[in-house]
Parts: structure tokens; sequence; C-alpha cells
């Protein structure tokens, strides 16, 4: 069932089980999770069925630190979240993304690749996948990796009719829960916002966050002040080790021949390190995605090759006579190492139309992440030389040491941890359940909980947990 | 320099920038450690680009 309003919503009478908060691919996966295993779920949607200026106002926010995009731009706040706007790469965290690395700290999770696999079919469905293919080793450094470019499911469409159906499910619209009250044992009911005013105090068994990798920690952290500390009764890691995938265009390549490497339909092809190389380095994971170039670029990097090395840019040009496609941009995305100083907190000065404090969101790139795209783009560049598949050319202001460009791409729009899980309840917040440390009813779902962000999309992980969240649930629920 | 690169022709941009001696001065090459053994499979950074020794013959 769909209710357009918290008010048409309370007229029908529906008692629910458990709350979720938001609609967005964590919120409806597990929201069509606890359905099918019979239990009545509610699903409070702060937004509509549509992008609205005033529902996208309640996401301002400000960012202090490395430049970032505006915080009501890199998210949307209607039914089916950012999902209405994903691009749709997809790939699961490798199983190395979840084991701890002696060089980067607070590195590692509490479960690993394994705990996730079984709801992999799940999610290929929800998203609409093909098989994903294994890694294909290019030299002992150097993997080619599979990012599957999917239709972009919006969550929102695709699930409207079935959730509007479903009789144990109700989503309501335009219901915006401003506020967690808890007692340090349990959630015991949320504070609602709908039609621009108050709309009291909402119960039910169990609740569960999934109000986006920004909003949730927000939602959190005022919740927890509020309450005095009875919603997250551990809080010292609330908020902290936020992450992004930085992405900037670091170089570019001239290739012997580009369908050496398997490409997809829009001609790129993805590379990532190995754990040994990542250990001999001491680096994060990144991607490198190989875009093909434009030809006006690529003579203008012949001309750069002939300074240095005017045999290997005469070949180059054969290469370039022979084939159209000979060159690419590589753009490349990281993993930020975990730092507890990166962290979403409350603003002291600005509040939203319902009165919550809007975002401040301290967010600063570290040295080890500038040591990951310079020996990242020399790994790759090695590998292609050393095979003869080509020649890499690092961008200066890598190579120099310049600041970061303010122009490009910066990063991926996915907002990862501040409510990471863990079992050390000063560097965490959930457990290994998605569920808030010493609270008994209170759930967290989405890339919130990400303990590190690996180097590929969240969405595809995300879904999974969320998979496995709505079972845990259903079996905690059914006991 | 980037109009007059857009009205060569690919080789001749190469052929051109390779017969210019001057450009030997730019070639910001590496020194081997042991000259009498230079190993072209080495892998050298110059001006950004991720080279095989040999490269710069
Ligand atoms: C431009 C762009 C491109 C992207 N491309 C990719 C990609 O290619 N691959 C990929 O994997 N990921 C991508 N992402 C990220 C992806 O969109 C997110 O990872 C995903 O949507 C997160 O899902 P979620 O359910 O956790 O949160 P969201 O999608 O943010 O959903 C949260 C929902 O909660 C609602 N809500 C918020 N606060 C409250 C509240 N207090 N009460 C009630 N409801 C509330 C919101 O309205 C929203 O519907 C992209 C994101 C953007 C912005």
């Amino acid at each position: 069932m769909i209710f357009d309003s918290y008010e048409a919503y309370r007229q029908a009478g529906f008692k629910p089980k458990v709350c979720i908060l938001g609609s967005g691919p964590a919120g409806t996966t597990i929201a069509r999770k606890l359905g099918a295993a019979g239990i009545p779920v509610v699903v409070l949607e702060a937004g509509s069925r549509e992008f609205s200026d005033e529902s996208q106002d309640f996401y301002r926010g400000k960012t202090v630190g490395d430049f970032y995009f505006d915080l009501d731009i890199t998210r949307l706040r209607f039914m089916g979240g950012s999902s209405n706007h994903w691009a749709g790469w997809c790939r699961v965290l490798d199983s190395q993304d979840f084991e701890p690395k002696a060089w980067a700290p607070d590195t590692g999770w509490p479960i690993s690749r394994a705990d996730i696999e079984p709801y992999l079919g799940e999610v290929h469905d929800i998203l609409e996948l093909p098989d994903f293919r294994p890694d294909v080793p290019v030299s002992d450094d150097i993997r080619w990796v599979q990012l599957i470019k999917s239709p972009a499911v919006r969550f929102g469409e695709k699930f409207a009719d079935e959730l509007d159906k479903n009789k144990n499910i109700a989503v309501v619209l335009n219901t915006y829960a401003t506020e967690l009250i808890g007692d340090g044992r349990r959630v015991t009911g949320a504070k609602l916002w709908s039609n621009g005013q108050d709309a009291g105090t909402f119960t039910a068994d169990y609740f569960v966050t999934c109000t986006g990798g920004l909003e949730n920690s927000r939602l959190l952290l005022w919740s927890n002040e509020r309450s005095n500390g009875g919603v997250v009764p551990n809080a010292a890691a609330l908020g902290r080790y936020w992450m992004e995938h930085p992405t900037f265009q670091g170089g570019n390549a001239i290739l012997a021949n580009y369908s050496e490497f398997e490409v997809d339909a829009s001609n790129e092809a993805f590379f990532s390190p190995t754990l040994v190389a990542m250990e001999r380095l001491q680096i994060m994971n990144f991607g490198i995605r190989l875009i093909e170039s434009p030809y006006p670029n690529v003579k203008k990097l012949i001309a750069d090759l002939a300074c240095t090395a005017p045999n290997m840019a005469e070949w180059m040009s054969t290469q370039l006579d022979q084939r159209l496609r000979c060159a690419a941009q590589l753009y490349v995305a990281w993993e930020q190492a975990p730092l507890a100083s990166n962290q979403i907190e409350l603003s002291k000065t600005d509040v939203d139309h319902a009165g919550v404090p809007r975002i401040e969101l301290h967010w600063k790139k570290s040295p080890l992440e500038r040591r990951t795209l310079l020996e990242g783009l020399r790994l790759f560049g090695t590998t292609l030389a050393q095979k003869n598949l080509g020649r890499v050319r690092i961008d200066e202001w890598i190579s120099n040491g310049g600041d970061y460009p303010t122009n490009e791409e910066t990063a991926g729009h996915h907002h990862m941890g501040g409510i990471r899980m863990g079992t050390d309840v000063l560097k965490s917040v959930v457990d290994a359940n998605c569920k808030v440390h010493g609270m008994d009813n209170l759930y967290v779902g989405g890339s919130s909980v990400f303990c590190t962000s690996g180097q590929c999309n969240p969405t595809t992980t995300i879904t999974a947990l969320a998979c496995r969240l709505g079972e845990h649930l259903s079996k905690v629920i059914a006991v | 320099m980037s109009r007059f690169i857009s009205k060569m022709s690919r080789r001749a941009i190469v052929q051109a920038l390779i017969a210019l001696p001057a450009l030997s001065l730019f070639r910001n090459q590496a020194a081997p450690a042991n000259p009498g053994e230079i190993d072209p499979d080495e892998i050298v950074e110059i001006n950004g680009w991720i080279l095989r020794r040999s490269d710069l013959a």
C-alpha cells in the first residue's frame, strides 16, 4: 500500500511491527524482504513520488575542508532516494576490502565477503545484472576488474506497483522522521513532520534507518542529542570515518591495441591493484577507468611523447595510422583511508524548516590517498610498459605534488561511513548485524555502516547488506 | 603550438619533432647507474611518461 500522506495512512489503521525510515535502495529492499516474510512493515518516506525543490531544501548543508558537491545536489529526497539519478555502475566490494590492512589504521570489517555472497543472486534480480566475471590478472600487480553498467534501476518506479499491492507493506510519503526517541536500550518512537507541521510520535517494535549515507548520521546525532544519549549509547564513532571515492583524471595512455582488454559497451575498461601490490606499496585500493580519447587528444599526446621518446612516439604514430582507437584518458577513483576526523557534525547555526540542524561535513583527503593516486598510476604504467601493451603519462599535478583540480569529477557521490560496523564501541556504532550497539531494536541500512569503501560504487553492496539485514530481522522477529 | 599541430598530419608531427636536433636537449634522460650495463627493459619515469629505457633510444 502506498499512502500519499501520513493522515491517510493513520486512517487505514495499519499495525506495523517494523518501521523503516527512507525508501531508497536500502529501505525498499529491507521492506520487500520483511513483507515477503509476512511481517507488517511501514516505510516512512520524507519526500513524495516526484522531485520537489521544497523537499530537496531539507538536504542543504555545509562542507568544511576539501572541495565537495553541495549537499542538496549530491543526493535526492523523494521516493526511491538517490537511485532516481544514480548511474547504475555495479560491483560488489572485493574480499580483500573486508580485511584489515596493517598499513592503514581502522580498516577491516567484522564480516567477510562470504557473509554477503549468499544474497548476490537476489541482488542480481533487483538491480537487473548479468553475472559478474572474475577478475583477470594483467600482471602480478594489476588486475582487470569488471564494473557492470546496469540499467540503473529507479527503486521508486520499479517497485511502486509491487509495494502498492503488498498488504504487509505500507509506504507513507511526505512523512519526515525528524527524531528518534530512545531510553538507552530501545527506541520508543519517532517524531514526525508532515504537511509542514509536527505530526506526533510514531511507534513500532523495531526501527531501521535507511535515510542515506549522510542523513543517517544526521538523524542519529540529532536524536542522540535530544535523548541525552538514549538512541546511540556508545556514540564515540557516530558521524565519524565518513568516506567518499575521490575521482580525478590522472593521466593518459597510448595503447598498442585497445582490444587487448575487454571493454564494456561504452568502450571502457577498469583496472585495480592486487593485494600483493597494495601491501608492498602500502596503498589503498583504487580503480583506473580507461575512457577512449578523442582524436585531437591523441595527436597532442603523441607530440608530447616525441619530446621524450621519439622512437616510441613514431611507433605510436604508426598505431594511430592503423587503428582509430589507440589512446585513453585515465580516471582514477580510490579508496579513502578511514579517518575519524572525516565526520558529519550538526550545524550550530543552521536548521531546516522542521528545526533539525543541518549537516556540517568535515572532509579532507589524506597523504596516504595522495600516494595511492601516484603509485597506482605508476603501477598501471609499469604494467603496460613491461607487457608492451602501451605507455602511460601521469598528469603533471600528480607527479609534481600540485593541488587537486577543482574543475573535475571530484568524487562519486558515494556517501559511506559515519555509522560503521564493528565490535569496538569506541570505533563503531553498529554490530555485524547492523544493530546499534547497546540498543535492542534499532538497526541501520545503507552505506553508513561501511567500515572501508573499497574502490567500487557502493549500491550493489548496499543492496546485498539490505537483503542480509532483512533476512536477519525476519528471523529475530519470528522468534 | 596547438594550431600548428592541428594543421599537420600525424606522421609529419612526429617526424618534424624527431628531426629537430635541439629536442635532445629536452630529453631529460635518467642516467644508468653503470653506463656499461644498460638494461633496455628497465622502467623509467620521464616527464610524467612511464617508459622502458629502450623507448628513449
Ligand atoms: C549522481 C549520482 C550517481 C550515482 N551513481 C552510482 C553508481 O553508478 N553506482 C552506485 O553504486 N551508486 C551510485 N550512486 C550512489 C547511490 O545512488 C546510493 O548509494 C544509493 O542511492 C544509496 O541508497 P540508500 O537507500 O542507502 O539511500 P538513498 O538513496 O539516499 O535513500 C534515502 C531515502 O530516505 C529518505 N529520507 C531521508 N531522510 C529521511 C527522514 N528523516 N525520514 C524519512 N525519509 C527520509 C530520502 O528521501 C530517500 O528517499 C550515485 C549517486 C548519485 C547522486
